[in-house]
C-alpha cells in the first residue's frame, strides 16, 4: 500500500514536472511558436488521411500543373495530382521515420555514452575511437550505400538513421556523465558496492537525462532534414507515397513556371524543422541548460 | 605602277586573311553526357561503354544517314551490289587522313568492321554485323563485303552509329585516344570531368565551325538543365517536355522538337519468374495506357508504340492499336496462375529524366489489373552496369536504329544487348527470312511478323517513340534539326 502511494506520488510529481516544463516553454514567445508549430504538424499528420480532399495517387493528364484555385487550393503537380492533398499527407512518413529514428539514436547513443563515461579506461578509448571513425564518414554517403544495398523501406531507414544520428549523442552523453561521476553520490554508490548497471540506472541517468533529451530533440530536426534530403535524392520514400523531399525533387525543375508545386512542400518541411528547433531550444532553457555554452562535445 | 601593285597586293592579302579568319574554327561548343557507364566509359565506339557524344564527333562511318535517314556517302563515296545482294562493293573516299596522320584506306575498313565481329570484344553490334562473312580488300580504295545471305538493306546496316572507321591495329588504344577521321580530335579524355575536343583543320568536309568541343560529365538530369540555364553547357538534347516553358519565353535559348525513333521502356527479364511466363509479361503490357503515358510524361510529343522498337517513320514498322485492356490483363494473370495479381519492383534512375515518371504512372495504371509495382530509385552513375540486364525489371532507353538493326540487337536470341533475355525461334527465323528476301513486300511481311511476335511474347514494354526536345543556347548556329547520329557536327558554330 505504501509502495503504491509512493509510486502514485512519483508519477504525480513527474506529471507535474512535465507540465511545469511545458508551461515554462510556452511562456517564452519562441517556445510558444515552436510548440504550436510542432503540435500543428503532429495533429495534421494524425488527421490528414481523414481530411485530404483527393486521392493522393490519382493521376490525370486533364489536371496537369493547374494553378491554385478553389478546386485545388495548392494547384496540381506534373502528373495532375492535388498538391494540397499530397502536402498535408507529406509529413506523415517523415515524422514517423524520424521520431522512431531519434528514439533509437537516443537509446543507443545515450546508453553507450553513459557506459563509456562511467567505465573509462581502454574500453572507453576503443569505443570512442570507433565512434570518431564513424563520425568522420559523411552520413549521406553511408546512408546511400545502405539504401543501395538494403532498399528504402522504413524497416531499413529507421535503424540506419537511428544509428548515424546516434553517434553524436554518444559524445554528449559521455561528456555529461564525466560531469557527474566525480560527484560524491557516485563515489558513495561505488563504496556501497553497487554494480555499474545500478549506478547508471539510479544515479547517472536521472542526472544526465535532460542534456541527452535536449540533444535528442535537436537530432530529431537534423534527422528530418537528412531524411528529406534522402527523399530529395530519390532514396527515401518510394513513389507514390507523398513526401515533402520527394515532392520538392519532382517539382524543382518546374519552379520557374509552376511554383505552387514546390512552395507547399518547402513550407511544410521548413516550418516543421523550425518548430522542432524552437521547441528543443525552449526545452533546454526550461531545464536550465544553456546550449550556447554547453555545446556538444 | 609599283605603287598600284603594292596597293593591289596589300588588298589581296587582306582579303585572303579576312577570308581565312572568317572560315577559321572559333569558339567553344559545350555539351554534356550522363556518365551512365561510370568507370567503363571509353572512346571505342563498338563497346558497351562508348561515350557516343565524343565518338560521333571524332570518327566517321562508311555510310551515314542523310537528313531523312536514307544511307548517304561518308567515307565511302558510292556502293553497288551483285544481283542477289550477297556481295557489296564500296568505293572509298581518297585523300582522307586519320588524326594520327595515317592515311585512311581499305585495310582500315576491313579492320574496323571485322573487329566489331570479334567474339573476344563482344560488341553489342556484333549480332547484326554477323551477316558479313568476309571483307576483301580489292585495292587501296575499294572493299568488297561478302554476306552470308542476301541483304537488300545492307547499306542501312552500315549507318549504325557505332560502325566507325579507326586506324588498322589501333584496337588496343582506341578506347582512350578516339582517333578517327572526324571533324574533331580528342585533346584530353576525362570521362568523369571535361573531355576536350579540338577542331580538325584538315577535315575532309571543311574545317569545323568551332575551335573546341567540351563534353562535360553531369550525371543528374536536372543538373544538366541547370547547367544549360547557367551557360555551363550550350545544348541539352534530353529536356523533358514539361520543362519546355522554361526555355520558350527566354530569348537566350532556342527549342526544337524533333520526331525520332528513340524509345523508352520497361524491361521484364523473360528468364526470371514470374516473367518467364509470356502471359504475365503480356498482362503487364496490356495493363498500360500508352496514350496516357504520352500525355503525362511527354506532354503529347511522342508516338504510341505497341511494344515495337521500330521507329514510326520506318518502312517496316508494324502499325497497330493497343489500348489498355484491364480485363484481358486480369484474365491472362489468372490463366498464368496468378489470380491475385503479381508484384514487381522497378529500378529507375534520374539518368533518364522521364524514367521515374514513367514508373510512377505505370504503377498507377497497372494497379487496376492487380499488378503491384514498387519503385526503388537507384544511382545514375553506373546504371547500365549495375541495374540494366541485372534486375528482374529495369528501365531502358534506346536511340533509333534501322528496323533490322534494332530487332536483331535488342531481341535476337544471341544478341549481347538482348535486355529481356528474349528467346523465340519464330522471331529469329522471321529476321533471317527478312534479310535474305529480295522482294520488298515479302521482306516487309517478315519484319512485321517478327514485331507481331514481340507484341504477343516480349518482355519489353515500349509505350512510345519520343519526339526530342532539343534546347540550345541561342549562340549555337547551324545545328541540324535531326537525330543525334545524323547531325553534321563540323557545320555547328557558336557566336
Amino acid at each position: 500500500m505504501q509502495s503504491d502511494l509512493a509510486t502514485n506520488n512519483k508519477q504525480k510529481n513527474n506529471f507535474e514536472k512535465v507540465l511545469e516544463i511545458l508551461k515554462t516553454m510556452a511562456l517564452k514567445p519562441s517556445g510558444f511558436i515552436g510548440l504550436s508549430i510542432l503540435i500543428f504538424h503532429i495533429l495534421l499528420a494524425l488527421m490528414s488521411p481523414y481530411i485530404a480532399p483527393y486521392d493522393y495517387k490519382a493521376i490525370s493528364p486533364n489536371t496537369m500543373l493547374l494553378a491554385p484555385s478553389a478546386e485545388h487550393w495548392f494547384g496540381t503537380d506534373s502528373l495532375g495530382r492535388d498538391v494540397f492533398t499530397r502536402t498535408i499527407l507529406g509529413g506523415r512518413t517523415a515524422l514517423t521515420v524520424t521520431f522512431f529514428g531519434s528514439l533509437i539514436a537516443l537509446l543507443w547513443g545515450g546508453l553507450l555514452g553513459i557506459f563509456c563515461g562511467l567505465v573509462g579506461g581502454k574500453i572507453d578509448d576503443v569505443v570512442m575511437r570507433v565512434v570518431d571513425a564513424f563520425l568522420s564518414i559523411p552520413w549521406i554517403l553511408a546512408m546511400l550505400l545502405i539504401v543501395s544495398l538494403l532498399g528504402t523501406s522504413t524497416q531499413v531507414l529507421i535503424p540506419a538513421l537511428g544509428f548515424f544520428y546516434g553517434k553524436g549523442i554518444v559524445r554528449v552523453a559521455r561528456a555529461a556523465t564525466h560531469d557527474v561521476i566525480a560527484k560524491d553520490f557516485i563515489v558513495s554508490a561505488r563504496a556501497r558496492g553497487h554494480s555499474n548497471m545500478s549506478i547508471i540506472w539510479n544515479e547517472i541517468i536521472p542526472n544526465v537525462r535532460d542534456a541527452i533529451l535536449v540533444e535528442g530533440a535537436m537530432r530529431w530536426s537534423w534527422m528530418l532534414l537528412g531524411f528529406s534530403s534522402l527523399s530529395f535524392l530519390g532514396f527515401g520514400v518510394s513513389p507514390p507515397t507523398p513526401d515533402w523531399g520527394l515532392m520538392i525533387s519532382n517539382a524543382r525543375g518546374l519552379m520557374s513556371f509552376a511554383y505552387w508545386s514546390v512552395i507547399a512542400p518547402i513550407v511544410g518541411l521548413s516550418s516543421l524543422i523550425i518548430g522542432i528547433n524552437l521547441t528543443a531550444d525552449a526545452f533546454a532553457k526550461a531545464l536550465g541548460i544553456d546550449r550556447s555554452t554547453k555545446a556538444p562535445v | 605602277m609599283k605603287y598600284i601593285l603594292k596597293v593591289f597586293s596589300a588588298t589581296f592579302m587582306s582579303l585572303i586573311l579576312s577570308f581565312s579568319i572568317a572560315n577559321a574554327s572559333s569558339g567553344v561548343f559545350k555539351v554534356s553526357h550522363d556518365l551512365g557507364f561510370g568507370k567503363d566509359t571509353n572512346l571505342d565506339a563498338i563497346t558497351k561503354g562508348r561515350l557516343f557524344q565524343v565518338v560521333i564527333k571524332t570518327q566517321n562511318r562508311l555510310v551515314r544517314p542523310d537528313m531523312n535517314g536514307v544511307p548517304s556517302p561518308s567515307l565511302s563515296t558510292d556502293w553497288s551490289a551483285n544481283s542477289d545482294a550477297t556481295e557489296w562493293t564500296f568505293n572509298l573516299r581518297k585523300g582522307i587522313y586519320f588524326h594520327d596522320g595515317s592515311a585512311f584506306d581499305a585495310p582500315d575498313v576491313k579492320y574496323s568492321l571485322m573487329r566489331a565481329k570479334d567474339p573476344d570484344i563482344g560488341s553489342p553490334v556484333r549480332k547484326s554485323l554477323n551477316v558479313v562473312e568476309d571483307i576483301e580488300v580489292v585495292n587501296q580504295h575499294t572493299v568488297k563485303m561478302k554476306l552470308s545471305t542476301s541483304f537488300a538493306d545492307f547499306p542501312l546496316l552500315l549507318t549504325d552509329y557505332r560502325l566507325r572507321m579507326i586506324p588498322e591495329g589501333s584496337g588496343d588504344t582506341i578506347g582512350q585516344t578516339g582517333v578517327g577521321t572526324g571533324p574533331f580530335m580528342v585533346d584530353k579524355f576525362d570521362p568523369e570531368g571535361t573531355t576536350i575536343l579540338k577542331a580538325n583543320p584538315e577535315y575532309w568536309e571543311g574545317a569545323p565551325g568551332v575551335a573546341e568541343v567540351h563534353v562535360i560529365a553531369i550525371p543528374d538530369a536536372q543538373a544538366r538543365i541547370q547547367a544549360l540555364l547557367t551557360g555551363q553547357i550550350d545544348m541539352n538534347r534530353y529536356v523533358p517536355f514539361n520543362q519546355k516553358k522554361i526555355f520558350d519565353s527566354n530569348s537566350k535559348f532556342k527549342t526544337t522538337v524533333i520526331p525520332t525513333g528513340n524509345w523508352r521502356g520497361m524491361v521484364m527479364r523473360t528468364d526470371t519468374a514470374p516473367f518467364d511466363n509470356p502471359k504475365v509479361r503480356k498482362a503487364v503490357r496490356l495493363a498500360v495506357d500508352r496514350q496516357e503515358l504520352v500525355d503525362l510524361v511527354m506532354g503529347g510529343a511522342a508516338t504510341v508504340s505497341c511494344d515495337t522498337p521500330v521507329m514510326p517513320s520506318d518502312q517496316y514498322r508494324l502499325n497497330m492499336d493497343c489500348p489498355q485492356n484491364i480485363s484481358k490483363a486480369k484474365n491472362l494473370l489468372r490463366e498464368a496462375g496468378y489470380p491475385n495479381g503479381v508484384e514487381l519492383t522497378v529500378y529507375p534512375a534520374t539518368l533518364e529524366p522521364t524514367w521515374p515518371t514513367i514508373a510512377e504512372v505505370v504503377q498507377q495504371q497497372v494497379a487496376k489489373a492487380g499488378i503491384k509495382v514498387n519503385i526503388e530509385m537507384v544511382p545514375s552513375k553506373g546504371y547500365w552496369n549495375e541495374v540494366w540486364m541485372k534486375k528482374p525489371v529495369s528501365m531502358t532507353r534506346w536511340n533509333q536504329r534501322p528496323a533490322d538493326t534494332i530487332l536483331h540487337e535488342a531481341y535476337h536470341s544471341g544478341a549481347k544487348w538482348n535486355e529481356s533475355y528474349f528467346k523465340n525461334s519464330d522471331f529469329d527465323k522471321n529476321l533471317a527470312d527478312a534479310r535474305s528476301e529480295l522482294d520488298f513486300n515479302k521482306r516487309k511481311k517478315a519484319y512485321q511478323n517478327a514485331q507481331m511476335t514481340l507484341w504477343e511474347q516480349s518482355g519489353t514494354m515500349i509505350p512510345y517513340h519520343v519526339s526530342r526536345l532539343v534546347v540550345t543556347s541561342s549562340k549555337v548556329k547551324n545545328l541540324d534539326a535531326v537525330d543525334h547520329f545524323s547531325i553534321q557536327w563540323h557545320k555547328v558554330k557558336v557566336d
